[in-house]
């Protein structure tokens, strides 16, 4: 069905430009659907009025989950009918984000049969989002999608949708299977991502190597960073090859190690590998001549979020080496986190935020683990220390 | 210890008697039902199936005000 | 009638193998190593010896299923069906035959998705919603991401190039699901004045000790009105963080004039040389002027080319402002600084300045 486009004079400005332009994305979906072209018209009200014409709605989603489904109604329902209903569903990603072109025409399909035509490829947590349902295209677009093979993922006060950098696919960096992890993670928990528990909500990244390519220790409650204990792997031919090529070794490389542990001689590259702390610079600039070392696994980081509500924080170290070996130590140290948690936790409080509230000794007290100096950036600097009044002599 | 069929009704009695007063969490029914059966009765895994019976069933739906809220149907 | 099938849930995503290329089954965490033959491309290597090269190109975030539609027949045609996203929302293209990579960059540029962002330069915007669809935006998220990337394109398609890497992410209210606060750059949308309470919704769809204590920093708290139980705001305690509005929708903020941007810098997420660091307030407030916000623009390039001048090799912008300090970051860029810049929330103390290291004016 064709559409006689809304009039959108100010929105046709960000037609021009060498970038892709989501104006262009929204006028072809409007082209063919009522419902994204009253989205383009209430979008142009927007850069009219400069407010947004969105509500939060709290009660849309499908049967049995509590997550999944963002409600939203326009407050311009008269004027923009067909958009007076726009939710957001949010689908599980395949880890890794590989699609097939055949995989991704059927969602297309789907998306076509049931909605605006809109989406996000991909949303900040990392799902697929289809942009703009009504109430009564839930159910049937949930059953299209596990018909083929996708679940929706979460939302609320539960277990985010796991994401993860590209990993073994793809980088010769990672240090532990992240695609694998998180695809069985996210299988593992299924009733905690799509039936709300928790006082808030709790996010799992997993990066493969300390460089972080998926911001995890930002944006994740838990983060599962790849990194290595033995020594950096060095071919002497290749880091030859380099200077050889130009680059300037001693500026660019060995001037820049965090703990100058690193020399060069003229003929050959030497690393004190007691004191390198992982840091990647030195491989990220020579990808042929270094590599990560052989005894591979992942520091586990809890607690980063954004401000909401006391103030944004990153994530700190909680296991500072785990070989990755069993899955199953993640999954119940993560549920020992959200006991500890979900009995002594706020509402709306991120687990991050519960930490600094009761402090990190007596939180890793509770979940059993035992304090290291890797946990700090230093020890304490003021005296005023609750002793254990058990303690005597 | 008690079914789940038994904890699903004391917590669809609860969510009843709090309905317009104040929205309650996955968690706040736990621990109630847990105080309510005792420790010996009642536990985490029992409570998490008795919600899923209310869910299922239709008799309580999940809310989302900043924070997800276990609430009777809108129609109720 | 028949039977409808049984509904099914809780299968989770579908499985990632199936999507992946036979060189990528074939080399799973057997990669070599990888380089950049040119903008855009990623070459890696495997032990075996196999290559994969990866052509990225732009996209809006926002794309309609024609447009994937689209991505799936270049796909088709280039390599096999074989595609993938990133994290910062561009799309890679997986080609074995190392033929078809100049014809696949001339065809994704020729379509309007062009090809870039890899190398020390600058990359896909991440970004949140904005007014396409949020409820607490202070600003459109789309909008100010295109103008921005219009304007530094050069340092995306390898015209230009940067000492190090440039990341930056745009979130339209503090509540950042784009969690922008370790970026290079950071475009933050805020409040600025007090919600307006709307107190006969209020009744309706909101707990009031649950709407009191929502504020952080005890602003709200329960009052009557008309002879009804409801709250109030105190005006001078509000720092418009909007948490409010989250749990009670009749808490609206949203305000024409008052709302706008605020830009950070300095963050990053990568252990590489530095640690993780939070981005740090450069601009408070810049005005909502859609539709191509000509100051955020203005502004973020002016800091994006005082950084391409100054910084060494390698230097991300937060470890390049740690070497030159703060008051010559701000001498530089011509930014003005006020009060605002200085914290006041929790631990703030931790961000004054204790020594005498100050470098020559």
């Amino acid at each position: 069905m064709a559409e006689k486009l809304r009039a959108t004079p100010l929105l046709d400005e960000l037609e021009k430009g060498p970038w892709p332009s989501f104006v262009t994305e929204m006028k072809k979906s409007a082209a063919k659907n009522p419902m994204a072209n009253d989205q383009l018209g209430i979008l142009e009200h927007s850069y009219r009025d400069k407010i947004g014409h969105w509500k939060h709605g709290g009660l849309v989603g499908v049967m049995g989950y509590g997550g999944g489904v963002i409600g939203r109604y326009s407050d311009l329902p008269e004027e923009y009918p067909e958009c007076a209903e726009f939710h957001t569903i949010r689908v599980n990603q395949p880890a890794g984000w590989f699609y097939t072109s055949d995989v991704l025409r059927k969602l297309c399909d789907v998306w076509e049969k049931h909605g605006s035509g809109l989406t996000n490829m991909h949303g900040s947590t990392g799902d697929i989002i289809l942009l703009g349902a009504k109430t009564e295209a839930l159910e049937p677009v949930f059953s299209d999608l596990t018909e083929m093979g996708f679940d929706l993922g979460g939302s609320g006060s539960d277990v985010r949708t796991p994401s993860c950098c590209c990993g073994e696919s793809r980088c010769e960096w990672a240090c532990y299977d992240t695609m694998k992890f998180t695809h069985e993670l996210t299988q593992h928990f299924q009733d905690e991502l799509h039936r709300p528990a928790f006082p808030y909500k709790f996010k799992f990244k997993m990066a493969g190597c300390p460089n972080d390519c998926v911001a995890s220790v930002a944006r994740s409650d838990m983060s599962i960073i790849g990194t290595w204990r033995d020594n950096i792997q060095i071919d002497q031919k290749e880091v030859a090859a380099y200077v050889k090529n130009g680059l300037d070794i001693d500026a660019d490389v060995t001037s820049r190690c965090p703990t100058g542990c690193i020399k060069w001689d003229g003929k050959a590259l030497q690393i004190d590998n007691t004191n390198c702390v992982k840091c990647m610079h030195c491989i990220n600039t020579m990808p042929k001549g270094l590599a990560p070392g052989k005894d591979r696994g992942a520091t586990i980081l809890l607690g980063a979020k954004a401000p909401i509500i006391g103030g944004a924080l990153l994530a700190s170290v909680l296991v500072p080496f785990y070989d990755m070996e069993d899955a199953e130590d993640i999954y119940e140290l993560a549920e020992e986190i959200w006991d500890v948690w979900g009995e002594h936790g706020m509402n709306r409080e991120r687990v991050g935020e519960f930490i600094q509230r009761i402090g990190l000794g007596n939180f890793l007290e509770q979940i059993g683990l035992e304090p290291e100096p890797e946990m700090v950036m230093h020890p304490r600097t003021n005296p005023y220390i609750f002793f254990e009044l058990d303690e005597e002599g | 210890m008690a079914t789940t069929t038994e904890v699903a009704e004391a917590m669809y009695a609860m969510v009843k008697e709090y309905h317009g007063k104040k929205n309650l969490k996955a968690l706040d029914l736990r621990k109630a039902m847990i105080e309510k059966f005792g420790d010996d009765n009642c536990d985490k895994k029992i409570c998490k199936g008795a919600i899923r019976e209310l869910i299922d069933s239709g008799k309580c739906t999940y809310s989302y005000v900043g924070g997800s809220y276990i609430v009777l149907p809108p129609e109720a | 009638m028949s039977t409808p099938a049984p509904r099914k849930t809780d299968i989770g995503p579908p499985h990632y193998e199936q999507f992946l290329p036979e060189v990528i089954k074939k080399n799973y965490g057997k990669w070599k190593y990888h380089e950049r033959p040119k903008p855009g491309v990623l070459l890696h290597v495997g032990h075996s010896g196999d290559k994969l090269w990866s052509v990225r190109a732009a996209s809006a975030r926002l794309m309609s299923i024609e447009t994937l539609r689209l991505l799936a027949d270049i796909a088709d045609e280039f390599c096999d069906g074989h595609l993938r996203f990133t994290s910062r929302n561009n799309v890679e293209f997986l080609v074995v035959d190392e033929s078809k990579v100049d014809p696949l960059i001339e065809r994704l540029n020729k379509e309007g998705y062009p090809v870039g962002g890899t190398g020390p330069g600058i990359t896909n915007i991440v970004h949140t919603q904005g007014w396409i669809h949020c409820h607490s935006a202070a600003s459109d998220a789309s909008g100010v991401v295109k103008s921005v990337m219009d304007e530094l394109f050069p340092y995306y398609d390898g015209s230009k190039t940067l000492p190090a890497k440039l990341r930056i992410a745009f979130a339209c209210c503090l509540n950042m699901c784009g969690a922008v606060h370790c970026s290079d750059i950071a475009i933050l949308g805020v409040h600025r004045r007090a919600p307006v309470i709307k107190h006969d919704q209020l009744r309706g769809q909101c707990e009031i000790p649950s709407t009191v204590s929502a504020c952080p920093t005890g602003a709200i708290r329960p009052t009557t009105v008309d002879g009804r139980e409801t709250v109030e705001v105190i005006e001078e305690q509000c720092m418009f963080c909007a948490n409010c509005y989250t749990v009670c929708p009749a808490m609206t903020l949203n305000d024409p004039v008052n709302d706008g941007l605020s830009i950070w810098v300095g963050g990053k997420v990568s252990n590489a040389r530095s640690e993780p660091m939070f981005s740090k307030l450069a601009i408070p407030f810049l005005p909502n002027n859609p539709p191509r916000w000509p100051e955020t623009v203005a502004a973020v390039k002016n800091i994006v080319e005082v950084y391409a001048k100054d910084a060494r090799n390698y230097e991300r912008v937060g470890e390049w402002i740690e070497r030159i300090g703060w008051p010559k970051f701000f001498e530089m860029t011509e930014i003005e600084f006020t009060k605002y810049h200085i914290d006041d929330f929790k631990h703030a103390g931790e961000t004054y300045k204790r020594s005498l290291h100050f470098r020559q004016k």
